[in-house]
């Protein structure tokens, strides 16, 4: 990793510092110094709270559809395979995240084992 | 001389009550958080960071979803500026989840680095415990109260993303398997959980649809923002035009 033209090991925390911290702290920061409050509800709000869903949606499904490490190793077919069981869990148990995230597990670990040992 | 406002921390002292936070941060919300996070210490693994980024990641943006997108854009080859700026729409909701914060913290000896501290706390958790919480408790001890329940939060958060960094090529292969499906599928079930209205939906079948094709036709760092820009604008008119015939 390098950035700013400084290697080694150093670069990984600049580029939290830059690219992920500065660019989310900057809010915060601001509110602080915004007096009157924003109005949640008007159009440009729902807009940018729009495409911040979208954006997170993507990621999540990069993270499903082209995964790092030992999760690739499970093909796709079987990663949503376990979404599906998480989202049949998710609406047979009152729309619980917790049973949802849990069965997902279950499954994708019991293919972890058919697809990866 | 005291405000009355300002002096007011009902018979407890502000290191009470700060100890308090940390007690009410400890009956259930700080596990929640910090669990809901393991993930993203196998992502900056995956991504290549070290062990102690991965910690000061949670302690510095202290978001889940910008922490995803920081991590998880990293290892899938987006260019940092697309990542910097994905995480800044993506954090602008920090915002107004400060703006209905502050006020309830705010007394009139607070000083402004005071603010700016505790306006770094804030994120979905703290912000929902912080408006069910913070009425109940006099407006003097109520920064005492929420620094004590935040950096609370915080820490386990920490720990739990330092131990997702390590869990991730200790655990056997099948649970480091289920170690990196906990981010996405935690993410997932909690997006469709909050959806309310036809805009929070088109938004999800947008960005799920929208995922393989951007990476295909765009590709080179930047498919992510233009997922965001193309399929959130689509998400929005789609969801107006639905509002409009209801």
């Amino acid at each position: 990793m390098s950035i700013f033209g400084i290697d080694g090991a150093l670069a990984p925390y600049l580029i939290l510092i830059f690219f992920g911290f500065l660019p989310s702290e900057i809010w915060r920061f601001m509110s602080v110094f915004v007096a009157r409050r924003i109005d949640e509800n008007s159009e440009i709000f729902v807009y940018v709270r729009t495409i911040a869903a979208v954006l997170l949606v993507g990621i999540v499904a990069k993270l499903i559809f082209t995964p790092s490490g030992v999760l690739a190793l499970v093909p796709l077919a079987a990663r949503l395979g376990a979404v599906g069981v998480g989202a049949a869990a998710f609406l047979i148990f009152r729309r619980s995240v917790l049973v949802a995230v849990f069965a997902g597990e279950a499954a994708i670990i019991a293919l972890g084992y058919y697809f990866v040992r | 001389m005291q405000e009355p406002d300002a002096g007011d921390t009902g018979g407890l002292t502000r290191f009470e009550w700060a100890l308090e936070g940390l007690r009410q941060a400890l009956t259930g919300p700080a596990f929640f958080v910090a669990i809901a996070m393991i993930g993203v210490g196998g992502l900056a693994r995956g991504a290549d960071f070290p062990f102690g980024a991965a910690i000061a990641s949670t302690f510095l943006i202290w978001a889940g979803p910008a922490q995803v997108l920081f991590f998880g854009g990293i290892s899938a080859g987006t260019a940092l500026t697309a990542v910097a700026l994905s995480i800044c729409v993506s954090s602008m909701r920090l915002m107004p989840m400060c703006l209905s914060v502050l006020p309830m913290l705010h007394t009139k000896r607070t000083r402004l680095p005071t603010l700016i501290a505790a306006s770094h706390f804030v994120a979905v958790t703290v912000w929902v415990e912080s408006l069910r919480r913070l009425p109940d408790i006099p407006r003097g001890a109520r920064l005492a109260f929420f620094f004590g329940f935040a950096t609370t939060c915080i820490t386990t958060t920490a720990a739990c993303t330092g131990a997702g960094f390590f869990l991730v090529s200790a655990l056997p292969a099948p649970f480091a398997v289920g170690l990196l499906f906990l981010t996405p599928a935690y993410f997932l079930s909690t997006i469709v959980r909050s959806a309310r209205v036809a805009t929070d939906w088109f938004a999800l079948a947008f960005g799920l649809a929208l995922a393989p094709i951007s990476q295909a036709l765009i590709g080179g760092g930047f498919d992510l923002l233009a997922l965001g820009l193309v399929g959130g604008t689509g998400a929005y008119v789609a969801g107006r035009a639905v509002n409009r015939r209801a």
